[in-house]
């Protein structure tokens, strides 16, 4: 009878422990705040598509910790209102995000991340706009000032005749700050740079802004606006006889679809920098290529299409390397763990190339400059900070 | 109370009041667009006392307040009763000089925004807590005002003016001024309103203040009613909710679905959900069932 009871208290305490322990997770949950509706709907689709096929490669080879990962996709529609409320909603249980995108729902939704102690890696803003989060996100460029100063000033030397610049600018977020390190980097290669031209948001004729650069009597032009203005600034440009195109400068934002589909070959010979390079050869990148094009009419990935897809690398290596569990329980600890683990990441494999996080900033990520050609990009030298 | 509930009464609260803002002048056919520029005006010009001069919340909320309607003051100088049109002209031209000016003024983080507001009171708790208070004591206060200006003479002379403007002038109404005290009022509310929903996201960027939340305001408005200021209680909550429920898949079609709702109200109920007559004949029922009340006290008298 003892016997019976004491092994009936075992037998209720062995299940009220069981009963107790929280079930760890059968699949890696990670929600991505994601513009899918309104009026960056398209840069939405491909940045979602990159991350869907990280988690389509991450599966098939084992998943994450041996459990697969899953990317929720949550609009945000471009909307702040939208974007607050549904980071309030994530923040209760998720253990790391991806996004939001882009700058004003970053604005209104990351406070609350930060708050709550989440981390959710917005993967396609400047540092500048990262920093304020830190360390509950990680910048995915390094300062515009280190990064684009150096750059612009070795697409200048290309030129002896390149004396005197405009800039297009459109008055949108980081683009100004964007511009001003164009300006330094322009004065560094002894380039005078003219009075900036601004782009209107909203334009409908070029005309008038191109004219207005034109009176300043340039040797070249940066672009620094959206790509179907860049693109419609450039055919206004040739229009009234401009022939040195590769005096003709696009930032990276412009690479976009959008230029290419308004500009057409009058875009040929025009220089536009990048911090991806689509002529690298390596099977994962080649792998890439491939699987976008065969769903998107074979069209090239665009320049933002691999920063989710290596978030979402990024995130399986900080599960796997600190241990994570995802249990409930341990909620804000390995939230914690995640955060700490990706403000210094060493030696992460990228799709195109390696690199470090220190401080929650890259350290050695390369930029590019190419040529335009038919609507294709061919390298014309690759810049290290 | 739940985060997410927090952010839906709070925003929902800023969507009334932007579309009670708007919805004022209209009752003079003022189609009040300033009413986004004045938000983001006070907006900015409160987080700049708030974090540079170290100005209690208090005093920036009501400084957003008189900001925005010493603008909507002078700007009714010259549009007070002008006619739809221009008003909506002029709405439109302020919002890109705002935004302009803005944009190039670094003090205030220009084309970036403004970030880290401060908590109110210390702590996010607190700041939460002060942020509902109030927001519901302004909705209490405005949506009490609003009432009484329906029930009295400025608010038959708006009904006049809006139906002909002759005939009220004819009638004696001031066109000009009506005009002009409606547009500055609105103004404040939209100053004030500005300031809270800075405060809520705890930072600044312009476009939180672009022609979506316009478009926001004004289908609250159409589609909850643009004759009575309940139309906007009952479809704000409604507007800014409902697609929070969406699965997913059905999120992607959310425009379509907004599409499709407002094609169907115009058609069908082109004065949306909430008419006059409706709230009319609400107010008789109330007010029949007092006089019941009432006559059957003096009887047992």
């Amino acid at each position: 009878m003892k016997k019976a009871l004491g092994a009936l208290i075992v037998a209720a305490l062995i299940l009220a422990v069981v009963g107790c322990q929280q079930p760890a997770p059968k699949e890696w949950d990670i929600p991505f705040l994601n513009s899918l509706t309104g009026q960056i709907a398209s840069i939405g689709a491909y940045l979602e598509w990159g991350a869907d096929q990280a988690a389509k490669e991450i599966n098939a080879a084992g998943g994450i910790s041996g459990k697969p990962v899953k990317i929720i996709p949550v609009d945000t529609a471009l909307d702040p209102q939208k974007g607050s409320t549904e980071m309030a909603r994530l923040v209760k249980n998720t253990l790391v995000a991806l996004g939001p995108v882009p700058e004003p729902v970053i604005m209104a939704a990351m406070p609350i991340a930060v708050e709550n102690g989440m981390p959710s890696i917005t993967a396609t803003t400047s540092l500048e706009y990262a920093q304020k989060f830190f360390p509950w996100t990680i910048s995915w460029f390094p300062s515009t000032q280190d990064r684009l100063a150096p750059l612009v000033t070795a697409w200048a030397k290309q030129f002896s005749d390149l004396k005197k610049v405009v800039q297009f600018v459109e008055n949108y977020g980081p683009w100004p700050g964007m511009a001003d390190a164009h300006t330094a980097g322009l004065t560094a290669a002894g380039v005078r740079v003219l009075d900036p031209v601004e782009v209107p948001s909203d334009a409908v004729t070029f005309a008038p802004l191109v004219v207005k650069a034109l009176n300043e009597k340039p040797d070249g032009f940066v672009f620094v606006c959206k790509p179907g203005s860049a693109a419609k600034l450039i055919k206004e440009l040739k229009s009234r006889g401009w022939k040195k195109m590769d005096h003709l400068l696009l930032f990276s934002s412009a690479d976009a679809p959008d230029l290419y589909a308004t500009g057409g070959t009058d875009l040929n010979g025009a220089e536009i920098y990048n911090y991806i390079n689509p002529g690298i050869d390596n099977p994962r990148w080649d792998g890439f290529k491939k699987a976008y094009a065969d769903s998107h009419n074979g069209e090239q990935p665009p320049s933002l299409s691999t920063n989710y897809y290596d978030a979402v690398y990024m995130i399986k290596d900080a599960i796997e390397k600190t241990g994570v569990t995802g249990l409930s329980g341990k909620l804000k600890a390995e939230r914690k763990l995640i955060a700490d683990y990706l403000q210094n990441v060493k030696g992460f494999h990228g799709i195109m190339f390696d690199w470090d996080m220190k401080d929650g900033i890259p350290t050695n990520k390369p930029t590019y400059i190419f040529k335009i050609q038919d609507g294709q990009k061919v390298l014309v030298q690759e810049v290290k900070q | 109370m739940p985060l997410e509930l927090y952010y839906f009464l709070s925003i929902t609260a800023v969507n009334i009041l932007l579309s009670w803002a708007l919805y004022l002048p209209y009752r003079v056919a003022h189609l009040h667009f300033i009413t986004v520029a004045n938000m983001a005006i006070s907006g900015y010009a409160a987080a700049w006392l708030v974090m540079a001069l170290h100005v209690p919340f208090g005093c920036a909320l009501l400084v957003g307040f008189a900001l925005g309607g010493i603008i909507g003051f002078v700007v009714s100088l010259f549009i007070g009763d002008a006619p739809t049109f221009a008003v909506v002209i002029v709405g439109f031209t302020f919002i890109f000089i705002s935004r302009t000016v803005i944009e190039n003024l670094k003090a205030i983080g220009g084309a970036m925004g403004m970030f880290g507001l401060p908590n109110i009171g210390g702590n996010p708790d607190t700041h939460r807590l002060i942020i509902m208070v109030t927001l519901a004591a302004l909705l209490l206060i405005v949506g009490f005002l609003l009432h009484r200006f329906e029930h009295s003479s400025l608010g038959r002379a708006a009904s006049a003016v809006f139906m002909d403007k002759d005939l009220a002038a004819s009638l004696g109404v001031d066109i000009r001024r009506l005009g002009m005290l409606l547009q500055t009022v609105s103004c404040t509310i939209a100053g004030g309103t500005g300031v809270l929903y800075g405060f809520i996201y705890k930072s600044l960027h312009l476009d939180f203040f672009t022609f979506a939340l316009v478009g926001i305001a004004m289908t609250i408005i159409f589609v909850g009613g643009y004759a009575t200021q309940w139309g906007a209680v009952v479809l704000a909550p409604i507007l800014y909710g409902v697609p929070l429920l969406f699965p997913p898949a059905v999120q992607e079609w959310r425009i379509v679905i907004y599409g499709a709702a407002l094609v169907l109200v115009l058609v069908l109920k082109p004065e949306g959900f909430i008419t006059r007559r409706f709230v009319v004949s609400m107010e008789s029922f109330l007010s029949g069932t007092r006089k019941k009340r009432n006559t059957l006290s003096r009887e047992e008298i």
